[in-house]
């Protein structure tokens, strides 16, 4: 009897120490991360069975068992997978959007005071200082683009190489996870749980999903399979896969994702990756940091070409005066040809004319050969997905496509008409002379009309398609439909003829003459070339009227007429608004995801970890039960003493 | 339900954070005084602003090229003082060499007076603007622009005038062409002039029209206007005359004349005084826009400037030159008021574009100014916020049973 009592006490100690013991481990472990609490499972020891039926044996250890929920887990590296992609984009965004500053900082202000400096111009054509500002403010718009988009370049760099140090911190944890795995499976045999390991693996699982978001399949022998999106296997068992970088088909750049082993790597579909940091930042590089510089270089480019334009409408300060040269250069737009082509990468056989910049898109297209029709081409814009079914000369969007006789069949191009724009745009005129202010032919009205029209505007709208000279309007037959009129040259021969009817303009070879008040038969209205250009300021005011203008992209109907585009000021305050609402989503969207990942990550925290206090009652707890222990064996001793007692 | 301890010192602390941020960035909103420091707070009021600044520096350059035309336009208002004023000393000149009593001599000296007035008008027409342009200088002109050439003053330059800003209607020069040289030649309907060969000691008033109806000018565009000749006739001391239309006769042949007496011819009214000699013809011709102030003063100067000329020359150029000076004062006066209406106007002009201003100013700060008291407040309350929690946070921590647990 008195040897049963002692192996009872001697268990019960036993199996009250081993809850101290782990009770202690979770105390001392109460801040680790990735500790899940343990606990100890004790069960009765089968009763032996007496004539008088049976008797409890006591208590025995069954195994440490730990607090784990793999639905939980789960649940908690999807949230965060989802939390760390939306966080990761919206970091970029942030800096993204530093780069287009608003206010007096922004590039649209910049734009606003360059036409605005025209107004000085125009006041005093002949004061230098006057043009001079205006060739600062240009100076000031070009860097201030060329500022933008070096800033956009520089946050690409930062994406890729963030990118690459996310795709060698996923490649460790793949190993360690492998790792982790043989580990594990060595000890599965031993018929208990090797639990610190498993919080181990479930660490790294959880770092893993941080990165990329992964989906993960347990095996019988305790490994933990990993793949990533589309089924494609990471970790399987104790071997893991490589994944790794290489360089965009076409922008060097760019980086994309492969996996396999060291000695052979395959393209990732980027659609598959859906979440964690690799995720976000991919987005980042494929859709925002492209749609900035797009709308940017749109920006960049329309602007350029116009005032370029209107420069080269209007005659400068030199002598002889000569048409206006380019104010900016954006240089030309690019056409990067795959690197799978097999027709020439250095000097690719496609081509682009920008034919009117204020038609272009703020979007990349791609061009390959229709796999149905060979030898003939389509040209898909990229943002919205239009396509095209394109011969050598087409003209979309404001730009010429040229294909040239060597492109060989399964060659891919990537046609970027505005994205080097804004980085590339310089102010390519120095001498403040070179502004064309004035404007090559003047309107006059004749002292002795009868009438009471004067000239109300003289614009040249288009290039001369002959060489100015000097003509005579003369207003001949009025009539119900408006004043007939005949344009004659200097030697009375009639070159064209028309109607004038108030507010609509008389056009000829490039010029919009526009009346007030209203002529009388006979009356004569002279458009001379300008004999003092000095003092002529029609250009500049041309100049500053393109503040109204519609200039940035336009969009041609089917009919042929355009869509009016958007006026500088109300260009730019579009793109900040654009950039302004892609952050305040990725702000939206990273507050709810990361509000989703830490209710998961509290109910998972809230199974697996430690509270303190009820490691403490606890505590108390088996300290008691342990100190009732030894109070059996004391009863057992005192038991056994009085035993050998009764011989004395 | 379990609290995990760790996960509850995490959280507080990432609660406190959030906080902190929360003030940092009303911190922010608070010294910048702007709700908007980056498009992202509000996209749609960041682009409002956006082009409520354009508008703001749109006005300011409106105002730009507003202040170069007012300053054109002061500058012409004075000249065009300058120069009335100089026409009416011309005047009493011209009224004073009109006096019977002067001698040639005398008549010589308001000559050289008329001289030294025509140069000065001269300067005037020529007057700078300021910032290497002229007043008077039209669409473009040769610096100068009214150059004292043979043959009379002349603008080398194109007419018309150089508008300053797209929106309005503003002059950055006035059409000089139009002021100093495009009169109205006679009394602005028609001229009456002696003929060069004139013997006698007649001369001829401007006229004036009694019947507008019966006018022959102004005469069809493309038809050549009538010209009306006065011939006079002088047989045995009887004076008579007869007028013809183009060459051709009239209702009025062979009147006698009467000095000083009215003569009305097809609505125009004039009248021929002094003694006329036989042949002596007086004619009649559309006014046209081609009086030059320079031409007329050139004209009455060489006129007084000539000596032993009979009386009837002599009030012809006086009556000539007054008649010219009038019709000059009139169109310079026409000019004057044209130049003061568009200074009116840009006292209008100058309102619409700073209430314009102002709105775009009110519209920016609507959009992205901070209103302060909801500022602060939120600042506040922000700040009650997260001393409570720093509070709750620190009286929680201190409640752990190891606290109660002794020995």
């Amino acid at each position: 009897m008195g040897s049963g009592l002692l192996s009872l006490g001697t268990r019960a100690m036993f199996a009250n120490q081993a809850k101290l013991d782990t009770i202690s481990n979770n105390i001392s472990n109460a801040n680790t991360e990735g500790y899940s609490r343990q606990e100890v499972q004790l069960s009765t020891e089968n009763g032996r069975f007496t004539g008088a039926g049976f008797y409890g044996r006591g208590v025995k250890v069954d195994t440490v068992s730990r607090s784990a929920n793999t639905f939980l887990t789960r649940e908690a590296n999807v949230n965060n997978a989802m939390a760390s992609a939306d966080k990761a984009r919206l970091d970029k965004l942030k800096q993204l959007e530093k780069a287009l500053p608003t206010g007096e900082a922004g590039v649209g202000y910049a734009a606003g005071e360059l036409l605005n400096s025209f107004v000085d111009v125009a006041n005093q054509p002949q004061d230098l200082s006057a043009r001079q500002v205006a060739l600062s403010r240009a100076e000031a718009l070009a860097s201030r683009m060329r500022n933008a988009g070096s800033q956009l370049d520089t946050l690409q760099a930062g994406v890729a190489s963030d990118i690459k140090t996310t795709v060698a911190t996923i490649n460790s944890l793949a190993v360690q996870i492998a790792d982790m795995n043989q580990k594990i499976a060595s000890v599965t045999g031993s018929g208990h749980d090797p639990n610190d390991m498993l919080d181990k693996r479930d660490l790294l699982i959880k770092q893993l999903s941080e990165k990329i978001h992964i989906s993960t399949v347990a095996a019988p022998d305790g490994s933990m399979s990993v793949f990533i999106g589309g089924g494609q296997q990471l970790v399987l068992s104790n071997h893991a896969e490589s994944m790794g970088v290489a360089v965009d088909d076409f922008d060097a750049a760019k980086l994309k994702i492969t996996i396999g082993s060291y000695s052979g790597q395959t393209p990732v579909d980027e659609s598959q990756i859906t979440g964690g940091t690799l995720a976000g930042l991919l987005e980042v590089q494929n859709k925002d940091i492209d749609n900035a510089r797009n709308l940017l270089g749109q920006m960049a480019s329309a602007i350029s070409w116009r005032v370029n334009q209107q420069q080269s409408f209007g005659l400068d300060l030199s002598t002889p005066p000569t048409a206006g040269a380019a104010l900016f250069d954006v240089g030309p737009p690019q056409v990067l040809a795959s690197r799978n082509n097999t027709s020439s990468q250095v000097t690719p056989p496609v081509s682009m004319t920008i034919v009117d910049a204020r038609n272009l898109q703020a979007s990349d297209y791609s061009l390959e050969e229709s796999s149905a029709t060979p030898g003939s081409y389509t040209l898909t814009r990229l943002s919205d997905k239009q396509a095209w079914t394109v011969n050598n000369g087409d003209q979309i969007d404001g730009f010429t496509i040229n294909i040239g006789a060597t492109v060989a069949t399964g060659d891919k191009f990537l046609l970027r008409p505005v994205a080097s724009a804004a980085v590339n745009m310089k102010r390519v005129l120095d001498k403040p002379t070179g502004i064309a202010a004035a404007s090559p032919i003047t309107g006059t009205v004749e002292a002795t009309n009868k009438g009471t029209s004067t000239v109300g505007s003289l614009k040249v709208t288009a290039s001369p398609s002959a060489p100015y000279q000097n003509i005579n309007i003369v207003f001949t037959t009025a009539s119900a439909a408006g004043e007939g009129y005949e344009l004659r040259d200097s030697t009375n021969n009639v070159l064209g003829t028309g109607t004038w009817v108030a507010g609509s303009p008389i056009s000829y070879n490039g010029f919009e003459l526009q009346l007030n008040g209203v002529p009388k038969d006979g009356d004569v209205v002279k458009v001379a070339l300008t004999q003092y250009p000095a003092s002529s300021n029609g250009n500049a005011l041309s100049m500053l009227a393109l503040r109204d203008e519609d200039l940035v992209g336009r969009v041609k109907q089917t009919s042929g007429a355009n869509a009016p585009g958007a006026t500088v000021t109300n260009a730019y305050a579009q793109i900040i608004g654009n950039i302004g609402v892609q952050v305040q989503d990725a702000q939206t969207s990273s507050d709810i995801s990361s509000t989703l990942a830490a209710n998961a990550t509290e109910l998972l925290s809230n199974l697996t970890g430690v509270n303190l206090d009820e490691e403490a009652a606890r505590l108390i707890q088996f300290q008691q039960a342990y100190q009732a222990a030894a109070k059996i064996l004391q009863v057992a001793q005192t038991v056994f003493d009085t035993l050998l007692n009764i011989n004395r | 339900m379990r609290i995990s301890t760790a996960h509850r010192y995490e959280s507080a602390i990432e609660s406190l954070q959030q906080r902190q941020i929360e003030m940092a960035n009303s911190q922010l909103q608070l010294t910048s005084g702007k709700k908007i420091n980056q498009a992202s707070d509000d996209p749609i009021a960041a682009s409002r602003a956006e082009r409520a600044l354009a508008g703001i520096s749109r006005s300011d350059a409106n105002q730009r090229s507003l202040e170069a035309s007012r300053n054109v336009m002061q500058l012409s208002e004075s000249s065009i003082g300058d120069s009335v004023e100089l026409l009416q000393q011309a005047r009493e000149s011209l009224v004073a060499a009109g006096n019977g009593s002067y001698t040639d001599k005398e008549r010589q000296t308001v000559a050289i007076r008329l001289k030294e007035i025509r140069n000065q008008l001269l300067t005037v027409a020529n007057r700078p603007d300021g910032g290497g342009g002229f007043v008077f200088g039209g669409q473009g002109s040769a610096s100068p622009p009214f150059i004292d050439a043979i043959g009379g003053v002349q603008f080398v330059g194109q007419g018309g005038e150089i508008q300053a800003s797209a929106g309005e209607a503003l002059n950055l020069t006035v059409d000089g062409q139009q002021v100093w040289l495009k009169g109205k030649t006679g009394n602005g309907v028609y001229t009456t002039a002696p003929a060069s060969t004139n013997t006698g000691a007649a001369w001829i008033t401007a006229g004036s029209v009694s019947n507008p109806s019966a006018l022959p000018y102004p005469a069809a565009a493309s038809a050549t206007p009538p010209q009306y000749t006065v011939e006079f006739a002088v047989t045995a001391g009887v004076t008579t005359y007869s007028i013809l239309k183009d060459g051709g006769g009239t209702a009025i042949s062979n009147v006698n004349y009467q000095s000083g007496k009215g003569i009305e011819i097809d609505g125009m009214s004039f009248s021929i005084a002094g003694q006329p000699s036989d042949l002596d013809t007086f004619t009649l011709n559309q006014s046209s826009n081609s009086l030059s102030v320079f031409d007329a003063l050139d004209s009455a100067i060489n006129s007084l400037s000539q000596s032993n000329q009979n009386s009837g020359k002599i009030t012809q150029a006086v009556n000539k030159g007054l008649s010219d000076l009038d019709s000059i004062l009139g169109n310079v006066q026409a000019a004057r008021s044209a130049v003061g209406e568009s200074l009116n106007r840009m006292d209008g002009i100058e309102n619409r574009i700073s209430s314009s201003k102002i709105a775009a100013q009110t519209e920016r700060s609507n959009a992205e100014d901070l209103d302060m008291t909801e500022g602060i407040s939120n600042f506040q309350n922000q700040q009650a916020g997260y001393e409570a929690a720093l509070k709750s946070y620190a009286m929680v921590q201190k409640l752990s049973l190891f606290q109660y647990i002794n020995g």
